[in-house]
């Protein structure tokens, strides 16, 4: 493995020579916007509302365009002490573009005044910036003219206040303890009742009534607190309508009231399936902010937990995949397995699902004596597991007659609909992060990135199981090559800070309880880093205004882009199909509503 | 041994609050006034009961319901490593009307907790709740403006289990102290049969009883090596 390695992704360069910059500076002026600099390594431009909807237009349709709407949130800038050089805003609204053929990305932000909460939606231009207006308006109560349905979408229909404002309270002990009357269930469930008039549904058509069929919030196939409204006739799907904000707890809203540090266990919860890769863009992002740069022992600690994390993901949707197209023994197989990686995943780090494992600046601990035999171990045992897999599962008729062609989109459709990761791989589209912008260490690894080529469910299903194969060969290369060295960075914001530097004198000592209690204070500033997780692409984007903790932090997660798509594929398709399909998506709800 | 006594309710307004229903501590075993009506019936009530309560403890049907993580662990405990089938509560119901008992595995929101009351009153008695998890117990990490701060707000609990989440091996500890305690209830025997009420046992607390042992550790085994 070699020493010296990048770190910095590859659209970390100066922002105002960006070739795109330069771009939208001849189309629409200098004075069209204006540099943010910041360190989340895309050009952050600033720009007025009236031209913001052009300057989408144009770099959708530019030559190698911007072809995803990667994320749209809101910050409230109220209470932002650091502003320097910002145009004056009490609101931002912020549209974060990627490219899959330029691998870059650009954001593009809209200032807007308190008393003017309004701008024009971009549905039309986007499809994808539908749920996400919605959850924008929901979270902050920004109006956006034009769009098809703007209600709330995280927050019970009943809810009063916009949860992501500064001025609205973030505890649940902050309010009146929660009681649950009879009357309140009465005008809970009436508020819960699905109208398809509010959606410009039909109830009939040419004389035959369609049937409405509510499927969850809790049902089997739904992967937890999910529901979608089906208009039927007959098998037929005419329409359906997701609704989700079931299992929103609140994690934005969360990272601005923990330290940076005690933030890490609640990132583990997002993506619950996923561990400790979730910690993995928080902390590179963090990482960034505080200009930490970690061990190669730390690097490639981190990536073995993470690909661990991956394949015990994985072997969840595969069991439980393969379960809602009526196989039933696949998930006793498949948690197996897991246990088997548990067992990993517990020796090392002392805990299953959860583990909060990284750091500020490296890992909790460094690797316990041992550990090479326990990964090994896991290693010899799983090859053998996913060719049975393959043989038995995918090479099944039944299973091939349930998937294949059901639910299948194109590339061009994927990246319409925002969807990333192994769905987006499945379409035959080579974007993976690892390889793409390298992170975290992941240049050093000699992997493969499996693709697919209909895009449809059973190409999602066998492009998981290549891709825990790629994730055994990873992991094996961490046992082979691991770097001796120290498991954290030498770095006075890392945490929890060096203890040999603690005792030399009485300063030293109010510092480390400082830094201990508190948690270390971070630059103002903003900085984003993306990670290939099990879903598909997460990241963090966080705003520090100088102080203890974030000021705001936007987690996009790859599942909530997933289920928006599912009307436009499901549209004509049968009730098995759809169910095939949920399956095949690979979602959990935390991940959708954080 | 004291009980606590929960009753249907006959009238219910709009301004009642859940969970519905009378609930009350009873200190005396309810059936011994009429055991010592005559000592026959009295020891053929006991086996009786005993006998009912241990086909009920022995196959509990539990719910297909799970809200977040916690839900994978349970669903671990129901996979060949832990296999719940020893305790005899491996036949997962998708319909509340089929299960006999509901796991709160996961956290309970504001949005859903209408939704959580619908399902247990759609469950048929005799049914029992096992709350799953730091969140269900308490709100846990989540002291958040959308999370109801335990699902004890609204429905009555009768096993806590601790954890966040708890490990498939505490949720079937959790079952069979469950078990424990529904081998110790009375219920009606038929609807003409003794006096028409729940009593449910006062379990001991776990921590009173495991206290003495667990604070004889002191030293904890080193994370450094395997």
């Amino acid at each position: 493995m070699s020493a010296d390695t990048l770190t910095t992704e590859p659209a970390a360069t100066g922002a105002a020579d960006d070739p795109v910059v330069v771009a939208l500076r001849q189309r629409f002026g200098d004075h069209a916007l204006l540099v943010q600099p910041t360190l989340t390594g895309m050009p952050v431009l600033w720009v007025a509302r009236e031209s913001f909807g052009d300057m989408l237009r144009f770099l959708r349709d530019m030559p190698e365009p911007f072809e995803m709407l990667y994320d749209l949130s809101a910050t409230d800038e109220r209470l932002r002490a650091h502003r320097h050089g910002l145009p004056e805003a009490d609101f931002t609204v912020f549209y974060h573009l990627l490219s899959v053929s330029r691998n870059r990305d650009v954001m593009l932000k809209v200032a807007l005044r308190e008393d003017d909460l309004a701008l024009p939606s971009v549905v039309s231009l986007y499809p994808c910036a539908n749920w996400y207006e919605r959850e924008a308006w929901d979270m902050f109560g920004i109006d956006f003219v034009g769009h098809p349905h703007l209600t709330r979408i995280l927050m019970p229909p009943t809810w009063q206040g916009h949860p992501l404002r500064k001025d609205h309270g973030a505890r649940a002990t902050e309010f009146d303890p929660y009681t649950l009357t009879v009357a309140g269930q009465e005008v809970e469930q009436r508020a819960l009742q699905f109208k398809p008039e509010e959606w410009g549904m039909q109830r009939e058509r040419e004389g035959t009534e369609f049937m409405f069929l509510n499927l969850g919030p809790n049902h089997p196939s739904a992967h937890g607190a999910f529901r979608i409204v089906l208009q039927l006739d007959g098998e037929e799907i005419v329409d359906c309508v997701p609704d989700i904000g079931y299992h929103h707890r609140g994690a934005e809203k969360m990272g601005e009231r923990q330290s940076w540090h005690s933030y890490i266990p609640y990132t583990d919860r997002v993506d619950y399936t996923g561990g400790v890769m979730n910690n993995f863009p928080y902390i590179l992002a963090v990482e960034k902010l505080a200009g930490i740069e970690v061990t190669e022992r730390a690097k490639v600690i981190r990536v073995m937990l993470a690909e661990m994390f991956r394949i015990s993901s994985h072997l969840l949707f595969l069991g439980t995949y393969l379960q809602d197209l009526g196989a039933m023994t696949p998930v006793f197989f498949t948690f197996t397995d897991r246990q088997k990686a548990y067992e990993v995943i517990e020796a090392i780090t002392g805990f299953r699902m959860h583990p909060a494992w990284y750091r500020i600046g490296g890992t909790a601990m460094d690797l316990p004596k041992g550990w090479e035999k326990v990964a090994q171990g896991f290693l010899d045992w799983m090859p053998r597991r996913l060719r049975e897999y393959e043989r038995t599962m995918m090479d099944n008729a039944i299973v091939r007659e349930r998937t294949r062609h059901v639910a299948a989109f194109t590339t061009r459709d994927a990246l319409t609909w925002g969807v990333t990761g192994p769905n987006l791989r499945a379409t035959g589209c080579n974007f993976d992060l690892r390889k793409q912008r390298p992170y975290g260490g992941y240049e050093q690894f000699d992997f493969e990135v499996p693709l697919g080529r209909h895009g449809d469910a059973f190409d999602r299903g066998q492009v998981r199981i290549e891709e825990m194969r790629q994730s055994l060969r990873i992991i094996q290369q961490c046992v082979d090559h691991m770097p001796a060295g120290d498991y954290k960075a030498d770095h006075p914001l890392t945490t929890p800070p060096p203890r040999e530097r603690m005792l030399e004198h009485i300063e030293t000592l109010i510092t480390h309880f400082l830094q201990v209690s508190w948690g270390p204070v971070l630059e103002p500033g903003e900085a984003l880093s993306m990670v290939e997780a099990t879903k598909g692409i997460n990241s963090y984007y966080l705003t520090s205004d100088g102080n203890t903790m974030s000021y705001r932090t936007r987690i996009r997660t790859p599942s909530f882009p997933h289920l928006q798509q599912i009307p436009a594929l499901m549209r004509g398709g049968f009730v098995p199909d759809l169910i095939a399909h949920l399956g095949s998506i690979d979602f959990v709800m935390a991940d959708v509503d954080r | 041994m004291p009980y606590t006594l929960t009753r249907a309710e006959d009238s219910v307004t709009a301004q009642t609050r859940y969970p519905l229903g009378e609930s009350r501590r009873v200190e005396d075993d309810p059936m011994k006034q009429q055991v010592h009506r005559s000592v026959f019936t009295g020891k053929l009530e006991e086996v009786l009961h005993s006998a009912v309560n241990w086909g009920r403890k022995n196959s509990l049907w539990p719910y297909n319901f799970g809200l977040s993580c916690c839900y994978v662990e349970m669903t671990t405990a129901f996979t060949s490593p832990h296999d719940i089938a020893r305790f005899g509560a491996e036949v997962i119901r998708a319909s509340p009307r089929q299960a006999d008992f509901m796991v709160i595995a996961g956290t309970c929101f504001i949005k859903m907790a209408p939704v959580i009351q619908q399902l247990y009153d759609q469950m048929l008695e005799p049914k029992w709740v096992i709350s799953m998890g730091s969140c269900a117990n308490s709100g846990g990490m989540y002291d958040i403006y959308s999370v109801v701060q335990g699902v004890d707000k609204f429905l009555p609990v009768d096993v806590y289990v601790p954890g966040c989440p708890p490990r498939p091996e505490a949720f079937l500890q959790g079952l069979q102290l469950l078990q424990d305690a529904i081998q110790e209830e009375r219920r009606p025997l038929s609807w003409v049969v003794g006096d028409q009420g729940v009593y449910r046992a006062e379990m001991p607390s776990q921590r009173q009883m495991h206290r003495d042992r667990r604070i004889q550790a002191t030293e904890l085994r080193t994370p450094d090596s395997l």
